[in-house]
């Protein structure tokens, strides 16, 4: 898209309007400053802003979060909401493959001196202990019940089995499963993909990271988040795997028929979809549903299994080290929720497809011992450099539905990075910087090299000074283990 | 396994591969092929151990390769398979009937997940004599 086609509307915000494709029902609004903006005119990104503009009963605009970048029908760092009332439309492209895609962020009481001296046995011990890559199985056999129940109490029924706390729930969006999830939904195949895969981290980006608390921006919240300056954290980024494919694909396939049925007109396949209310919409929401739950219970997993490798490194128990959830976000996820439009309250179909939920002081849907600063907000960056923990703020609930950005998004395709990124050099660069790196291939290592991705902090001061959330602490990587 | 030419397009988050072929069969089978190459290296030549059928019918030629290509995806995963040999025995615009062949994962060093083939950007088209077809995968 030609940068001339863009309205500024100020520092941090600009806009396609209307005008820009016929067919567009809203405008669309990015989030982004002018250096970042730059790279995210290079691809189709702004295209498929401009094209999520066409779903039936979305309102206000088609928005994209600062960490916008290229995907396939929705762009990655995409949020629309539809009017359920007004026929407002759900689409599996809204969400992805990956549903419920999401990262989980633990405390401990260790700083980094504790961990340093046992960095390299701690980080073999979770490359040893977490089923990573691609058609890694897990630990956790699931029986017939088992596949069933994991559906419909996601994190809750790992912790029916032993892992984990009934507290994690709390620290969990939506409490780690999202209700009306029926199993009907769900075909035998997306069960016999899923299967294996129960406490699995899978591989791409997907990541396990330890982490030093580097730089806190509000003691205040800090504090009340649990976190404190060289302190040691553990983020976990994974999603629904082989189950959650499925089930993208098979609604995908039922909604392209459904085009025709309800006459909508989109310029991609890839963002097809069918009225909330329909049985088509009503029935892939649910089959949705039970991706999201699987994805809960498959990140509870994995955090149970990184517990017990700290408690096997550091001889003691988890608890006794301090290791609690902070909070698990999606951010790959379709949901029912109220907000503002228009100065109306209205019943919306939120679809973050690479964008975390970012809900402000006072949501009852956020755990109360966060209500009074707002939900969690965990932004995954790049291994060689930061991630970020914000909270969630009014102006997004005002602004974006309550929604901020995922992580720090792409500026370099997988090809370009295998060409450009030398990994000798990058494994080099990265234990200089006192990061120790385990993944299954160095293939996978490359593709997420730094240098693919935008530069975190540049992201997480648009979200900042956009007040889409607030920056509360910086955290850098020294062990990443990876798919 | 024998993998007949194609080329990577570059995509910011996902991969994307260009095939050509002198039928619409044979963009179907090169497709597939090529998709497998991404995901998985074979660790030594050995017999296959899989196989099996697959029936699938779509609006037209582009849905079909996608469904196709998706099929195979969950296939793979469902049964723990890497495909190597695709044998399609009807072939319309909208129809495909096939049967598919392979070996276990242990047999293959895996390095790449696709999660799916997508309707973004494809190209399905004749240019002069041969087929070509453009897809982009999200990994």
């Amino acid at each position: 898209m030609d940068k001339s086609i863009l309205e500024r509307i100020n520092e941090f915000t600009w806009r396609i309007p209307t005008s820009y494709k016929k067919g567009m029902r809203v405008p669309g609004v990015i989030y982004t400053s002018e250096a970042l903006l730059d790279g995210v005119l290079k691809d189709k990104a702004l295209e498929q802003v401009a094209n999520v503009a066409f779903l039936p009963g979305i309102v206000k605009a088609s928005l994209a979060m600062p960490d916008i970048h290229w995907g396939y029908g929705f762009a990655i760092g995409g949020v629309a909401a539809t009017d359920i009332d007004s026929g407002g439309v759900i689409s599996p492209g809204g969400v992805g493959f990956d549903i419920n895609c999401g990262v989980r962020l633990l405390r401990s009481d260790l700083t980094f001196k504790d961990v340093n001296k046992k960095l390299e046995i701690l980080v073999n011990r979770i490359f040893s202990d977490v089923p990573t890559g691609v058609g890694s199985t897990g630990k956790i056999a699931l029986s017939t019940k088992d596949s069933k129940d994991i559906l419909t109490k996601g994190a809750k029924w790992a912790v029916e089995k032993g892992f984990g706390t009934e507290v994690d729930l709390e620290f969990t969006e939506s409490n780690g499963a999202m209700e009306g999830a029926s199993i009907e939904s769900v075909s035998k195949r997306a069960f016999e993909r899923g299967k294996f895969q129960a406490g699995t981290l899978g591989s791409g980006n997907h990541f396990i990271e330890v982490q030093v608390v580097e730089e806190i921006f509000d003691e205040k919240i800090a504090d009340s988040l649990g976190l404190s300056k060289d302190q040691v954290t553990v983020m976990i980024h994974s999603g629904s795997r082989g189950f959650g494919y499925q089930i993208c694909d098979e609604y995908s396939r039922k909604m392209i028929q459904c085009l025709s049925k309800y006459n909508i007109d989109v310029p991609d396949k890839q963002l097809a979809c069918a009225p909330l209310e329909s049985a088509e919409g009503k029935s892939y929401f649910s089959a949705m549903k039970c991706a999201a739950n699987y994805a809960w219970a498959n990140r509870q997993c994995l955090m149970h299994l990184v517990r017990g490798c700290f408690e096997e490194v550091f001889d003691t128990s988890w608890k006794s080290l301090g290791m609690n959830l902070i909070y698990d976000v999606a951010h790959n996820i379709a949901k029912i929720e109220k907000h503002i439009v228009d100065n109306k309250e209205k019943k919306l179909c939120v679809h973050r497809k690479g964008a975390t939920r970012s809900f402000g002081p006072g949501q009852s849907d956020v755990s109360i011992k966060y209500r009074s600063i707002g939900q969690p907000v965990i932004v995954p960056g790049d291994m060689g450099t930061s991630s970020y923990v914000c909270v969630g703020t009014e102006t997004a609930m005002k602004n974006t539905f309550g929604s901020s950005c995922h992580g720090a998004g792409r500026i370099k395709s997988r090809t370009q990075a295998l060409k450009s990124v030398n990994l000798n050099v990058l494994l080099k660069e990265l234990q200089s910087k006192g990061i120790i790196v385990k993944a299954k291939g160095g293939k996978t290592i490359i593709e997420e090299a730094p240098s693919a991705y935008k530069n975190i902090d540049q992201v997480i001061d648009v979200v900042n000074a956009s007040g889409i959330a607030k920056k509360i602490a910086r955290m850098r990587p020294i062990g990443v283990i990876k798919g | 396994m024998k993998v007949n030419k194609y080329e990577l397009i570059s995509h910011t988050a996902d991969i994307g591969i260009r095939v050509k072929a002198n039928s619409l069969e044979g963009i179907f089978c090169s497709a597939a092929s090529a998709m497998f190459d991404l995901m998985a290296k074979e660790k030594t030549p050995a017999p296959i151990t899989h196989s099996l059928e697959i029936s699938l019918n779509a609006n037209s030629q582009e849905e079909l390769v996608v469904f196709w290509l998706n099929e195979l995806l969950s296939l793979s995963q469902a049964k723990q398979v890497i495909f190597d040999e695709f044998i399609i025995n009807k072939f319309t615009n909208t129809i495909l009937e096939a049967v598919v062949k392979g070996k276990g994962f242990n047999n293959y060093a895996i390095d790449t997940e696709i999660k799916a083939a997508t309707f973004h950007e494809l190209k399905l088209n004749k240019v002069k004599n041969n087929w070509q077809l453009e897809l982009i995968f999200d990994v």
